[in-house]
Parts: C-alpha cells; structure tokens; sequence
C-alpha cells in the first residue's frame, strides 16, 4: 500500500472511523438483502443480496467499488484533509448510486439498503469533518447528516407527496382536483340556491356597512388615512366572518368551529390561569392534576363521554330530563368536546402571560397612581396581547386538526380533517383528499407561522422579561369566588365526562339497563387487549428514537454552528404544526410503491409516532441543554474527550430527567394518536384509539368506554410512575412539554 | 500547604523539560464583520507566565479560546511548540484549561472529576489513582476526592479545577479569570499559590484577567490588549515604568497625565519647570505620565502650584486630589509626623524621577509588539 504514495507522510495514521464505516457498509452491501418480499423488513430474500447482484448489476459493483475505497482511503497514509475529501466525493457517489439502484430496480427496499444510505452518509460526515468542510468532528456532522436525511425522507418528503398529489392527477399536471374540490358545495357554498335571501349579497352588504361605520368614527377621531385602514380591516374581517356564518360546507365548518373553540377555551385557559396565579380559594390546587388529564388522553373519549351524557340516550338529556335530542350530534358537540379538551392548552400558556402582568399592574398602580382603567388598557392589555393570541392560535391548530371528535360527535356534518379522511377511505379519490389536504395544511401552516415567527418571540420576550420572585396580589374576593365557579363547573364537567367513560365501561347498556356488568371488559380479549398490546409496543419502540432523535437535533441546535441549522431546526418542528391527517395521507402517499413501499407494515406506524413526536423530544432536550452550563462540555473537550463521549458522560447524565420525560411523552403522544395512524393502519396492525373509534362506529360503545378507559388509566399510570421517578416534576411542565 | 507541596513535588514529572513557547501570528477572529480579535501577534515564551490584561470586551477570552481550539480563527495561524495547531480540534492540543466558572462536572465526585481525562486517555485504574492522589495533594486538597463539587468551598472548587487541569500534564495551561468568583482576600492567596506552582512545574501558563493588580503580581509578560488589538508587550515593570501609550499608562497602576513640553533636559508642566532627561522623546509636546507615588507634596518651596480638593487617610499611606494649572491630579504619601493635609490648603508639587516617564504625541497607538518579541 505505501508504493502507492510518492511521499509518505510520517504523522498520518490509518483512520479507524473510515475504515469501521466503509467496512460495515460493505459487509452490509454484500450480505444483506437489497429488496424485500411483503411486510417483514428483515425477511432474508434469496437472490438479493449483494453478492448475488454483482454479476447482473453494474450498478452494484460500483456500489461495493466505492466501500471498499473508502477502506483503502482508511488505510492509506494520506494528510487527513485530503483523505477528508476522498471519503466526502466517494460517500456522495455511493449514496448517489445507492438510490440509483433502488429506484431503478423498483423493488421495495431491503436491510442493506438502510445500512447502504446510513453508511454512506457517515463517510460523508466523516470527510465532512475530516476536511474542515465542517468545523465539528465525525461523530456530529454524521449526526447532521443523519438526521437532515431523516427529515427529508419523513416529514419533507410525505408533504411533498400531498403537494403534488394534489395537482396531478392521473400523471398529469391538472388543476381539475382544486377546483373541483374548491367549487364543491361539500367544500364552501356561500349563495345557497335553495334559500330565497342571497347570502352573498348580505355577507357583502354587512361588511361594507361596517366599514362605512368604523370609518366615519374614526375619520370623526380625526385619524387620517389610519381610518381608512381601520375601515378596511373592519369590513373585510366582518364579511368574511358573515360568509362564514351564513355559509355551508366542511371549510365554514371547521373555520368557524376554530375561531369558536379558539375564543372560548382561550378565555377559559385565562380565568384559570388568574386562578392558578392569584386565587386564595383552595379549588385552584385541583388546576394541575385536572388539567393534565385531558392532554393525555385520546381528545375524542371526551366526544364519547359526551354521546354517554347527552347522546339520545344520554344520562343527563334522556336519563334527568327526559329529553330526546340529538343537538349535541353535530357542530355544538365537537365544539364542546373540544373546548373541553383544549382549554388547558390555553391554560398552559397564559399561566405565564398572568405571572408577568401581575407585577407590571403592581409597578403601574402604585407608582403612578393611574386608574384602573387606563392601567388596564395602557400595560396590561398591551402585556397580555401576545400570550393570549399566541394561546388562541395554538387552539385553533389543534381544533383544526381535530379529527377524532368531528368523527364521534360530528353527526355527519363535513369537517375538513373528516373530509381528508372520506375522500381516501369512503370515495377511494386521493387527489380530492389531497387537496382537502393542502389546504387545511396551508391554514395550520400559517397560523404556525405567525404564531412562531411574530407572537412567539414577543410573547417569549414579555415573559422571560418578567422580575422573578414578583409579590402576587391575590384577586379581590368577588372575582376569586367568579372564577373558582367557572373552574369548578369545569372541573364538574371534567369529572363527570371521564367518569362516564369509566361507567359505561362496566354498564350493562347505557342508557337502558344501568346494571353493573363485567361484559365489556371481558369482550376486549381477545381483540382489544392485543391491539392494546400492539399500540403499547409499537409506542414504546417509537418513543426512543423520537427522543434520541430529539435530544439529538435539540444538542445540534443549540450547540453547534452548521450551514442549513435553522432549515433543519424549522423541518424538524414542522411535523407540530402539521395535521395528523395530512400527515396521514402523506405517508399513505409516499410510500406506496416501488423502492419505498412501507405501507402495511409495522415500521411505517413507527415512523410516524417518530416523526410526530420528536417535537416534544426536541423542546425537552432543548430545555435541558440551555440548563447546562457550557463550559462544562469545553471543559471536557478540554480534557480530550471527543463529542459522543462528552455527551454520554457529560450531557445525557446531566439531562437525564428532561431524557426520561421526554421519552414518557413520546410515548404517550404516540399511544393516544389518532390522526396521522388511521390511514396506516392495517387489520395486523390495528391500534388502541383507532379500535375505539371502530367499536363505536359499529355501536358497541361499551368496548370502546372499556377500552378508551384502560387508555386513560394506563396514561395515568405512566404519568403517575415518571412523577415518582423524577422528583422535579411539575404538572404545567408536563402540559407545556406536551402540547405548545 | 507549602510544605506539603514541596514533598510531593515527584509526583508530578519535570514539566519544564518539555515546556514549549506558543506564537500567535496575524490572528484574527470576526464575528459577522465585528473584528473581536484583530491582528494579533505575539510569542508566549516556554514556560512563563503570560497575561492577557485588557478591558471588558477587547478580546482576551477570545484569544485564549482560540489558543485552546474552543474558537477557530478566521485568519492567521496559531503554534504550540513547532506544530501548527491552527486546524487541530481542542481535543488534540495537548492544552488544559481552568475555567472562570471552574466547569467541575456537578454529577461526578472530586476523584473521578479529576480522572476524567487519565480515564478518557485509557491509563490503567491503579496509576489514575495514584495521580490523581498526587495531584490533589499538589493542590492541598488531599481529603475530598469522594465529595461532589457542590460539597466544598469557591476557593477549593477553583484547586479542583486547577488539579483536573495539572494531571493531563498539558504542554499550555490556560485560565480564564479563575479568581473572579473568589472575595478578595482568597484572591490573592489562591492568586500566589497558582504563581507558586506555575514556577515550580515551569509550564507554559496563559491568563486572562482585567484586573491589573493580579496581572502585576502574577506574570513574567504581560500583554496588554484594547479593541482586539495588542497594546503593548513587557514585563510588569517595563509597562509600569515605560508604558508605549496612554491607553496602557492609564489602565496599568495609577496614572496622573498632564500636558507639557520636553526641551533639552527640561520638563515644563503649567509654571514648573524642571530638569529631566529620557532619550526615547523628541523634543515638543508632551504627554507627562506621573504615578501618584512620585509626586512629592509640599507646603512651601519650588514646584508646580496647586489646592487640595479633597485628601483621604487609606491607612498606610494618605491620599490627595489636588487641583493645578496643568489639571488634576492625585498624589500618595506615606504617613509622616505632619499628618493629613486639610482641604484647600495651598501645596507645591515635586516629580520623583522614578515615578516619571514622557509619552511624545505620536506614541498615542504604537504599532508596540516589538519589545518582547525577542524573548526567547
Ligand atoms: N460568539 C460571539 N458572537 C459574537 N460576538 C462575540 C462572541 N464572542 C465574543 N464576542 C464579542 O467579541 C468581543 C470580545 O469578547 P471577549 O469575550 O474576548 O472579551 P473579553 O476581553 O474576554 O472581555 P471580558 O473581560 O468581559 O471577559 C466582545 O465585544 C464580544 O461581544
Ligand atoms: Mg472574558
């Protein structure tokens, strides 16, 4: 090997990662199987492996041409930033020729194509850091490399399948989904021709009356041109609110249910927030338990506690009243199941917007001796602004997103999440849900955006802004006993809900015969117990790569300089903001066919409890991280340790707790999906919520109260144990990790 | 503790031998188009101890981060001995470092903070053992190897952090402003024993500080810095008795600067003239540079005119303002028999030569690095 040099360079050594890397990857290439018969990913395929395929393929041999390379280039006495370069152009070509291969064998991809893509990629990362390219070492530029490939391939990737299956239809570029979707009644109908009044005309008529009003005071303010802003922001915002209203279809639906469940559990999550920060009365300490319960459970057992107490049989309709109604089937039930289930949200963030306005109200009443009023609309208002847009734009995502509920509760009348769903599942046209996609996708998307980029980092401001340790003045008395009415008529409601589920589940049928029985419970074996069984497994192998995953890429964010951070940061966080549903279909979408069939298989429904939590592993590792002080890692980079050391000896111990809270809720986020699964599962397959929501479409509403509540006790269970396992532990931490 | 350091002084290998200088040359650091290190070069002879003195803000933690590798230069290279280290990642320099914050690993005891880096350097159980005993004695704290940094006192977190850094026997020790986190009669305790140990070891040290009263005690050079650029380069004394601008005069010691003129020998300042005599000044205006120890108080006889504003008793010595034609200044005494002067009394001003130097107009930025450049 030395002939091959002209000068041999006395200092260079042989390097173990490019050797290890290209080693493996050859090994993989060669004795593992390239495609896959079916379903079990580690099915060996006769006839497939890479020594089989030399001969056939060129492509091949220049697959396993350029591992063995990159062994030799280990071995070879090079200066590091020239062999730095070899492995970064021999990993690029191998990965090219890797995907090259497997689309063009169109086989569905096997073991050795996994360790082809990820070997390939770390002798990238590796010449990467071996060149200087990157000022990190191996082990992160791989991990960068890594994870921005995952992103591409799971979150990128399927969004882009809905992007596109939304304007080619039948292999041609064509608007004929969008606008058939666009102009179907289904979708929006403003003018309804069966109606004699002209809905259009009035929804126009009111909006210009209200900008004509709003301009006239405000040109009588003597406000110049801002009048005629304000006249414009007034009119448009009224007639698109009175088309709404006066509208039908699953967007008017779902936009009007947004902006509802947004104001009202946005004005719920304040009172208790006043509660939880200010109140003298005992109730408040039932905030942190009570309001947890919601987040995690399943959002539609509170639809189903809903059917169980004010369905047609209802326990407080039928059961107390004696009424037979069915009002509660349709907008008003999602609505209420919903703000149930949402209010702790806003709850959540605004818990700290009340803490900052506390002291600022304080500061401003007794130094300036101002009136209450003008405190009010002068320093708190303005403090308040942020955080309460930020908690009602949160609410309206995941009411947008909602699709258990309107699925429950909904009676029939279109949502868009629900529309996504039928257009696959019950009209077999996935351009039509693709579009329902895109735009629900285009509407989170946004809110997303502005939430993130303009709220967000006000509202981070005002409340990182605030003076610890602040004197809380309590409420005055009559608003205290105000609010711990609304909360405990909350609390009430709560109790009873979940209290129904858990009754229903050991009633003989409810509704009509109320005696105790065990029936349900038995019936869950064998079906329910395994799916049970299968949910709680495959939650727990997704749990620990979305929070390695996400401690990962937080530990990148925060802490290393790269090209492309923020593109990955925001990737990473997109699958927040997208809905399950749309991330449903994306994944239904992607990996359909040829190299990247995954669908029917247990591994896609990994997948995506992966790539939807990792979120909550990212916010969680990124909390942990800023905790630590810095130089404790230069300290032992000083000491000669390289990064995956210092991160096992010196980070992950250090960050332990926020590990293993977040692992918990990976996991709990995972067992109580519903959206982004419904698409993929299959009757192998099947899980927990999507049973539930099965047994009661088909009427045996007991198994799912059975079932719904052996979810809720095992959440509780799980939440209860990570409480006993890490003593710092705090209810509102939980909430916030969870959910904002 | 002396005592016991002098004995196991074995323990530790002859640092000296191996000492090598470190030499920074054209050093630049830019973040954005902010220059936090400009240009910079310099020579850090084997097995002195050199201080980055400055201001808050003109770049010294940035040097000593990029000599570390904790920072990559934009510009420049930076040597440990004859190897160009400019590429080399921190973990491959052969260089410890104490931190301001001591960076102890909260979660790990004494012992096994200190075996950290024998244990990631794979030596054998029996010999990390043995070293770290060593070198916890050589810190005098031979009894808290099973406590938690949390356990012990500022002072003995800061020899903890010191000992971790001795035991990788590092070519460069680096600190940044260890003692800042120490009160003031700890500082200067700890402040001599680092000296101490340096000396003794004989290993290439690297400090960064602002304070000039520890830079003065502690360095054999000490480099001065401002807006990421070096001032001047010397030995305490030199930059005390002879500093190459005003920004130095000013920062290091106390400064008294007047204007004035230099004829042939003569010094003018307001009414007073008086015979004084440095070569490196041209004659004309002047910028005249009087510490507060050099300036003789007097009641009555010749000198420059001037009214005590304000006088102050600061025990062994007293301490007047004194307002004059040529401006204000600030003059120290030993305690005499006559005791403290009362405000306004009307005083004549003397110059002790030793305590005077004279900075011609055109050494306001000198382009100063040469004066030490030459060490060895
Ligand atoms: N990562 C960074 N990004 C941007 N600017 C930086 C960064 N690190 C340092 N600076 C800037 O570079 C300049 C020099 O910083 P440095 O920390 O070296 O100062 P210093 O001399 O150590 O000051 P101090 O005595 O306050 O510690 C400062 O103006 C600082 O704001
Ligand atoms: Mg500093």
């Amino acid at each position: 090997m030395a002939r091959a040099l002209t000068v041999p360079i006395a200092r260079a050594s042989p390097n173990i990662t490019l050797i290890v890397w290209g080693g493996l990857t050859l090994l993989g290439t060669l004795l593992l199987s390239w495609a896959r018969i079916g379903r079990d990913l580690f099915a060996f395929v006769p006839g497939s492996i890479g020594l089989q395929l030399l001969r056939e393929s060129p492509v091949m041999s220049g697959i396993t041409a350029v591992a063995a390379l990159v062994v030799l280039t280990g071995a070879l006495q090079r200066p590091e930033s020239q062999r730095g370069r070899i492995a970064l152009w021999l990993g690029a070509a191998g990965c090219a020729l890797s995907v090259f291969y497997l689309v063009s064998s169109g086989q569905p991809f096997g073991p050795a194509a996994i360790v082809a893509a990820l070997g390939f990629l770390a002798i990238m990362g590796t010449g990467l850091a071996l060149s200087g390219t990157l000022r990190t070492d191996a082990f992160l530029a791989t991990s960068i490399l890594w994870v921005g490939a995952f992103v591409l391939a799971f979150i990128l990737f399927p969004l882009w399948a809905v992007l596109k299956a939304s304007v080619v239809v039948k292999g041609q570029l064509s608007l004929a989904a969008v606008t058939s979707v666009l102009k179907s009644p289904a979708f929006f109908l403003l003018n309804n021709p069966a109606s004699s009044r002209n809905e259009a005309a009035i929804a126009a008529a009111l909006g210009l009356v209200t900008a004509a009003v709003v301009g006239i005071v405000w040109l009588a303010h003597r406000r110049g041109w801002r009048a005629l802003r304000a006249a414009a922001v007034a009119g448009v915002g009224i007639w698109v609110l009175a088309a709404l209203y006066l509208g039908f279809g699953a967007l008017r639906n779902s936009v009007l249910l947004a902006i509802v469940v947004g104001v009202v559990a946005t004005a719920l999550g304040f009172v208790f927030a006043l509660l939880s920060e200010r109140s003298n009365l005992r109730t408040r300490s039932l905030l942190g338990p009570l309001s947890i319960l919601p987040i995690i459970t399943p959002p539609f057992v509170l639809g189903l506690a809903l059917i169980y107490m004010f369905g047609r049989r209802g326990f407080v309709t039928n059961g107390l009243l004696g009424l037979s109604t069915g009002i509660f089937f349709g907008p008003l039930g999602v609505a209420i199941a919903q703000i149930l289930a949402y209010a702790p949200i806003a709850y959540l963030v605004l818990q700290g917007v009340v803490q900052a306005m506390d002291a600022a109200m304080e500061e401003a009443a007794e130094t300036l001796g101002a009136s209450r009023w003008h405190i009010l609309r002068t320093v708190i208002w303005p403090l308040a602004r942020p955080g309460i847009a930020n908690a009602f734009l949160l609410v309206a995502i995941e009411s947008l997103a909602d699709f258990g509920n309107p699925i429950i509760v909904g009676g029939g009348v279109p949502f868009l999440a629900t529309e996504v769903f039928f257009a696959i599942i019950g009209r077999f046209n996935p351009s039509e849900a693709a579009v329902y996609g895109v735009v629900l996708l285009a509407m989170t998307l946004s809110i997303f955006l502005v939430q993130r980029y303009w709220i967000g980092r006000r509202f981070y401001v005002t409340v990182t802004g605030k003076p610890s340790g602040a004197q809380h003045r309590p409420l005055p008395p009559a608003l205290d006993y105000a609010a711990s009415g609304v909360f405990l008529a909350w609390v009430v409601l709560i109790v009873a809900l979940y209290g129904s589920v858990f009754i229903g589940s050991i009633t003989k049928l409810w509704g009509f015969d109320y005696a105790l029985t065990l029936q349900h419970i038995k019936a869950l074996s064998p079906t329910g117990w395994q799916v049970f069984w299968t949910t709680a497994r495959l939650s727990a192998y997704a749990a620990i790569p979305s929070t390695i995953l996400g401690f990962l890429i937080g530990y990148l964010v925060t802490r290393v300089e790269f090209p492309g951070k923020s593109a990955l940061e925001f990737g990473s966080m997109l699958s927040f903001a997208v809905p399950g549903t749309v991330m449903g279909i994306g994944y239904i979408l992607a990996f359909n066919q040829g190299a990247l069939l995954l669908t029917g298989t247990s591994l896609i429904l990994v997948l995506a409890f992966v790539f939807r939590n990792m979120p909550v592993g990212i916010r969680s590792g990124i909390a942990a991280i800023l905790q630590i002080d810095r130089s404790l890692e230069e300290a032992s980079t000083m000491l000669r340790a390289n990064s995956p050391t210092t991160l096992r000896r010196i980070v992950m111990p250090l960050a332990r707790a926020a590990l293993l809270s977040g692992l918990v809720f990976a996991f709990v986020r995972a067992m109580t999906a519903v959206s982004q699964v419904i698409f993929l599962i299959t009757p192998a397959h099947n899980l927990a919520t999507t049973q539930i929501l099965s047994y009661v479409e088909y009427g045996s509403l007991g198994r799912g109260a059975a079932l719904a509540s052996l979810l809720t006790l095992f959440m509780i269970a799980v939440i209860l144990a990570l409480y006993a396992v890490n003593r710092r532990f705090d209810t509102r931490t939980v909430g916030k990790t969870l959910m904002t | 503790m002396k005592e016991r350091a002098v004995e196991t002084r074995s323990s530790m290998p002859e640092a000296r031998l191996s000492a090598v200088p470190v030499r920074l040359e054209n050093v630049t650091k830019r973040f954005g188009s902010f220059a936090a290190v400009d240009n910079v070069t310099l020579v850090i002879p084997a097995g002195k101890l050199v201080t980055l003195l400055g201001p808050s803000g003109c770049g010294k933690t940035t040097t000593l981060r990029m000599i570390a590798g904790l920072e990559h230069p934009t510009g420049g290279r930076i040597w440990i001995g004859d190897e160009d280290v400019t590429a080399l990642p921190a973990s491959n320099r052969s260089v410890t470092m104490v931190f301001q914050s001591y960076a102890l690993f909260p979660h790990l005891t004494v012992h096994e903070n200190v075996a950290y880096g024998l244990r990631i350097a794979k030596l054998p159980e029996t010999e990390i053992a043995r070293q770290v005993a060593g070198v916890l004695e050589l810190v005098g704290l031979p009894q808290v190897g099973r406590r938690y940094p949390a356990q012990l006192s500022g002072g003995q977190q800061q020899r903890v952090a010191l000992a971790r850094a001795l035991v990788m026997k590092p070519k460069v020790l680096l600190f940044d402003e260890p003692l800042s986190n120490l009160d003031a009669k700890l500082r200067k305790r700890v402040r001599a024993e680092i000296r101490e140990l340096q000396q003794r070891l004989g290993i290439t040290s690297i400090y960064v500080t602002h304070d000039q009263a520890e830079a003065l005690a502690l360095s054999d050079v000490i480099v001065v810095m401002n807006l990421g650029r070096v001032e001047q380069i010397g030995a305490p004394t030199d930059l005390y008795r002879k500093p190459a601008s005003r920004f130095v005069a000013d920062f290091i010691g106390e400064a008294n600067l007047l204007t004035g003129t230099y004829r042939e020998g003569q010094v003018t300042v307001g009414p007073f003239t008086f015979p004084f005599r440095q070569e490196s000044v041209a004659a004309g205006p002047v910028t005249v540079l009087a510490r507060p120890e050099a300036v003789t108080v007097q009641t009555d006889g010749a000198g420059l005119p001037g009214k005590i504003r304000t006088a102050f008793f600061m025990g062994m010595t007293n301490e007047y303002l004194i307002e004059t034609p040529a401006g204000e200044l600030t003059a120290t005494e030993p305690i005499r028999a006559r005791g403290l002067l009362s405000m306004g009394t009307e005083v004549r001003l003397q110059f002790d030569d030793t305590g005077l130097y004279l900075l011609s107009e055109s050494t306001e930025s000198p382009a100063s690095t040469g004066s030490s450049e030459s060490a060895p």
